[in-house]
């Protein structure tokens, strides 16, 4: 696992360091849902749209660690190394931990930033390749972390630069002191942070893959936070005065895509026919227990662009039979189902997802085949196309809707990049890249509506479920915050009765 | 003596020497970028001597995960494993010896039958599965001991002789006495359960042994003299009725080893059990040889000096320092 979220975007990676080791250029106010400054002190856009311009804060320290003493304060080069690591494909880091097959390493930028320019020590500008309203979106999301550009030159002299994202440095409220392998994770407080700080001296991570020996641990009062309490325990939990359940709706949404590509499913109107055939419902209460919610929609209801109108559930086995006769669909073939062999956040249990599935199609007489593949023959499948439908989920990173819906239903993108039912339609297309140069917000709402009632009509995906982020805080915390998107910071929390 | 001394190490020398010959086939065949075999000639038997010499040195090669020496790794959690045996063992040998002298003493009465039905239940218990059973006790009557982890986690203790226990008392001063019974409350469990299968196997070694000095002659010698019971068992039998048991515990010493590292797995122990399972785990099979050289040859070494210290504290045993003829 490397420190830096740039690099490492599982969920327990990003808890253990975005907020806690680095800071960004702007974040998201989570009560308005509005951009505040937090390295940038301010920002401009150009008329054109296409030139940002961000003056830095001033005297933000660095890190002060046995492995490197930084002899200045933040400056613009910083923030070119930063994103320059990224989109640059010349730059000697770029290449530094084989980062350049990861898609979502530059993912994000490399679409649409085409440089960026030092126009003096406190000032960066971002130049865009065309208009794009996600932008500081996206300087707000986990990945668009500061590292120090003075760090990384001095890694490059003494030949060790793969160190930068495993003794990291960075300006958050911690810093790094030690880690093992088996998982255990020290910080310690950065005295020269910026803003106020906590009560605490030292946070440590530790990796324990067992959910009832976490709870243990709280309980006995080992540790103060357990991520992912085992979702057959809630109830008891929520029992636990001495404890605090706190639950956060995401976006992430659990999906079972149909290959648009495939004969017998090209016609939307089986595929919303097998949608009215499954029973999310029993899906779940025998998978998620009470760490999700069924939903109807792609979006969930917290983001800003989800029409609400559209999620009613709509099971009804006997009208799905109906329309399939109708449509003289072939009984006699039988359905695949793809799905991935490891659990992944937004499915717990995919096999026994898929065999909730498969029973439901059994009764309105439909056979199907549980295929579990996982890794590089997962990927091939899903490329080649060879398969009718697919179990799997999006893990959204950042609050904007296009985050969601272009690697789900853009042309451009691959299946593997999240396009498994290989949709690829004129209007959806033309919908989604107007709304991502589109500056009137009520015009990109009613943009994004109009996708919605498409996705709605046409199906080519099933949504199961949004997750659930669970947390179980300890009575003597204070103040977690905790983000659906980025993870949980430690910033402002206040440990009671430190002895 | 000398002769007796040459003849245990000459054991030593050709039980290693097998050792390390599979310790070998293991590397060649398992480890993928070994480091310590020179391949540079195609006779296995040069290759073996170059393993042999780098092994000798002290050269177990690099994990490929951390890069650290496997030896030095290897050792350090051997330790660890070695501090819950003892632990485990004390434990035992304070409930398990008086029971076992009392069932020898009283050997068919009721007593007796109460003692054997409790070492026979702790002996057809698995430990993995009592281990388990523990591990669900907080939810049972509330966090009266820790269930996992070396040690809590706010104690940051560097591991230095890898005995946890001695090291959370010398090497870090500022947290006083708290981190080593922080220690030892981790340790309790695990330490308890192994002692479960300890306890019946020296009840069932003392027992027997008892009873077969209360039947000897000097004792009934002892009682025609008229002595008292209570003279007769403390001042004569019970020094002559337990250092046979520790020859025989002996033999049970890798069994015990074994348990110790199935606990750790259960317990999250750091320990050999644990490293093993998680260094195969993530495909670092270069501690496979290593393990296995470290658990049989500290197991050879222990034999040996036990063999030794038996010759020096016990007159009957004293007849294998002449060779049979």
């Amino acid at each position: 696992m490397s420190f830096n979220p740039q690099i490492s975007h599982d969920i327990a990676s990003l808890d253990a360091t975005t907020h806690q080791l680095f800071s960004r250029l702007v974040k998201l106010n989570p009560d308005t849902n509005k951009f505040i400054p937090d390295l940038a002190e301010s920002w401009q856009q150009s008329d054109d749209k296409l030139r940002y311009r961000f003056v830095l804060r001033k005297n933000i320290n660095f890190h002060q660690t046995d492995y490197f003493q930084p002899t200045r304060y933040l400056n613009a080069d910083d923030v070119l190394f930063s994103f320059n690591r990224m989109i640059d494909k010349k730059h000697p880091y770029h290449t530094v931990n084989n980062q350049t097959q990861n898609y979502f390493f530059n993912h994000p930028f490399t679409a649409f930033l085409s440089e960026i320019n030092k126009i003096d020590d406190r000032t960066v500008e971002f130049v865009l390749s065309k208009p794009d309203v996600t932008l500081l979106a996206n300087l707000a999301a986990h990945y668009a972390v500061i590292h120090s550009q003075e760090y990384a030159n001095q890694l490059l002299q003494r030949g060790h630069p793969e160190k930068i994202d495993f003794q990291p440095i960075g300006t958050g409220p911690f810093k790094f002191k030690s880690s093992n392998s088996k998982g255990i994770v020290r910080y310690s407080k950065h005295e020269n942070y910026w803003q106020p700080m906590t009560n605490i001296e030292n946070l440590i991570y530790v990796k324990n893959p067992s959910a009832t020996k976490r709870y243990t641990k709280l309980l006995s009062g080992e540790c103060d936070v357990i991520a992912y309490p085992a979702a057959s325990q809630l109830e008891t939990i929520s029992k636990n005065k001495e404890v605090v359940l706190n639950s956060k709706s995401t976006s992430n949404v659990a999906l079972w895509a149909f290959n648009t590509k495939q004969d017998q499913l090209k016609d939307s109107k089986v595929r919303y026919a097998l949608s009215q055939a499954i029973d999310k419902k029993t899906i779940l209460q025998a998978v998620y227990f009470q760490s999700a919610m069924q939903t109807n929609t792609l979006l969930s209801n917290q983001s800003w662009a989800h029409k609400a109108r559209n999620n009613s559930d709509i099971f009804n086995p006997e009208a799905a039979k109906k329309t399939l006769v109708a449509l003289d669909y072939d009984f006699t073939k039988v359905l695949t189902i793809l799905l991935p062999e490891n659990a992944d956040v937004f499915n717990p249990n995919f096999h026994k997802t898929a065999q909730l599935i498969q029973a439901n199609l059994a009764d309105i007489g439909i056979q199907s085949e549980i295929v579990k593949l996982s890794g590089s023959t997962l990927q091939t499948r899903l490329s080649n196309g060879n398969y009718d439908t697919y179990l799997t989920g999006i893990n959204v990173h950042i609050n904007d809707p296009d985050s969601i819906f272009r690697p789900l239903l853009s042309c451009n993108s691959s299946p593997e990049n999240g396009n498994s039912s290989r949709w690829c339609s004129y209007k959806t297309q033309v919908l989604l890249d107007q709304s991502l140069t589109e500056s009137n917000f009520a015009q990109r709402i009613k943009n994004y509506y109009l996708i919605q009632d498409e996705i709605m009509t046409q199906r080519p995906y099933l949504p199961i479920a949004h997750v659930l982020r669970l947390d179980v805080i300890s009575g003597r915390v204070k103040n977690v915050e905790v983000n659906s998107l980025t993870g949980i910071n430690f910033q402002n929390t206040i440990k009671q009765d430190l002895n | 003596m000398l002769s007796f001394l040459i003849r245990r190490l000459n054991l030593l020398f050709i039980t290693a020497l097998i050792l390390t010959i599979i310790a070998f086939i293991i590397e060649k065949n398992v480890v993928v970028n070994n480091t310590i075999i020179d391949t540079s000639s195609n006779n296995y038997l040069l290759q073996y001597f170059s393993y042999l010499i780098n092994i000798i040195t002290g050269e177990f090669g690099y994990s490929a995960l951390d890069n650290q020496p496997l030896l030095a790794r290897g050792l350090m959690f051997f330790a660890s494993t070695i501090e819950l045996c003892l632990l485990g063992l004390v434990f035992s040998s304070l409930v398990a010896i008086p029971l076992g002298v009392l069932g020898g003493l009283f050997r068919d009465t009721k007593l007796d039958y109460v003692i054997m039905t409790i070492a026979l239940s702790g002996l057809s218990l698995p430990v993995f599965w009592v281990g388990v059973m523990v591990l669900l006790l907080p939810g049972v009557w509330g966090d009266l001991l820790p269930v996992d982890g070396n040690l809590s986690l706010v104690y940051e203790v560097p591991s230095v002789t890898g005995f946890l226990l001695i090291d959370t008392l010398f090497v870090t001063d500022q947290y006083g006495l708290f981190a080593f019974f922080d220690r030892l409350a981790h340790l309790l469990l695990p330490a308890l359960v192994l002692s479960f299968f300890l306890t019946t196997e020296i009840i069932r070694l003392t027992r027997h042994s008892m009873t077969m000095v209360m039947r000897s002659n000097y004792i009934k010698a002892a009682y025609a003299k008229g002595f008292s019971r209570r003279k007769i068992v403390f001042a004569h039998a019970l020094q002559n009725a337990l250092p046979p048991i520790i020859p025989q515990l002996r033999l049970q010493l890798s069994t015990i080893l074994s348990f110790a590292m199935t606990i750790e797995i259960v317990f999250n122990l750091d320990g050999m059990g644990d490293w093993l399972l998680s260094s195969l785990n993530a495909g670092d099979y270069g501690v496979l040889p290593v393990g296995m050289l470290i658990i049989t040859s500290f197991i050879l070494f222990f034999s040996i000096l036990i063999d030794i210290l038996m010759v020096i504290i016990s007159p009957i045993m004293r007849g294998s320092l002449y060779a049979n003829q």
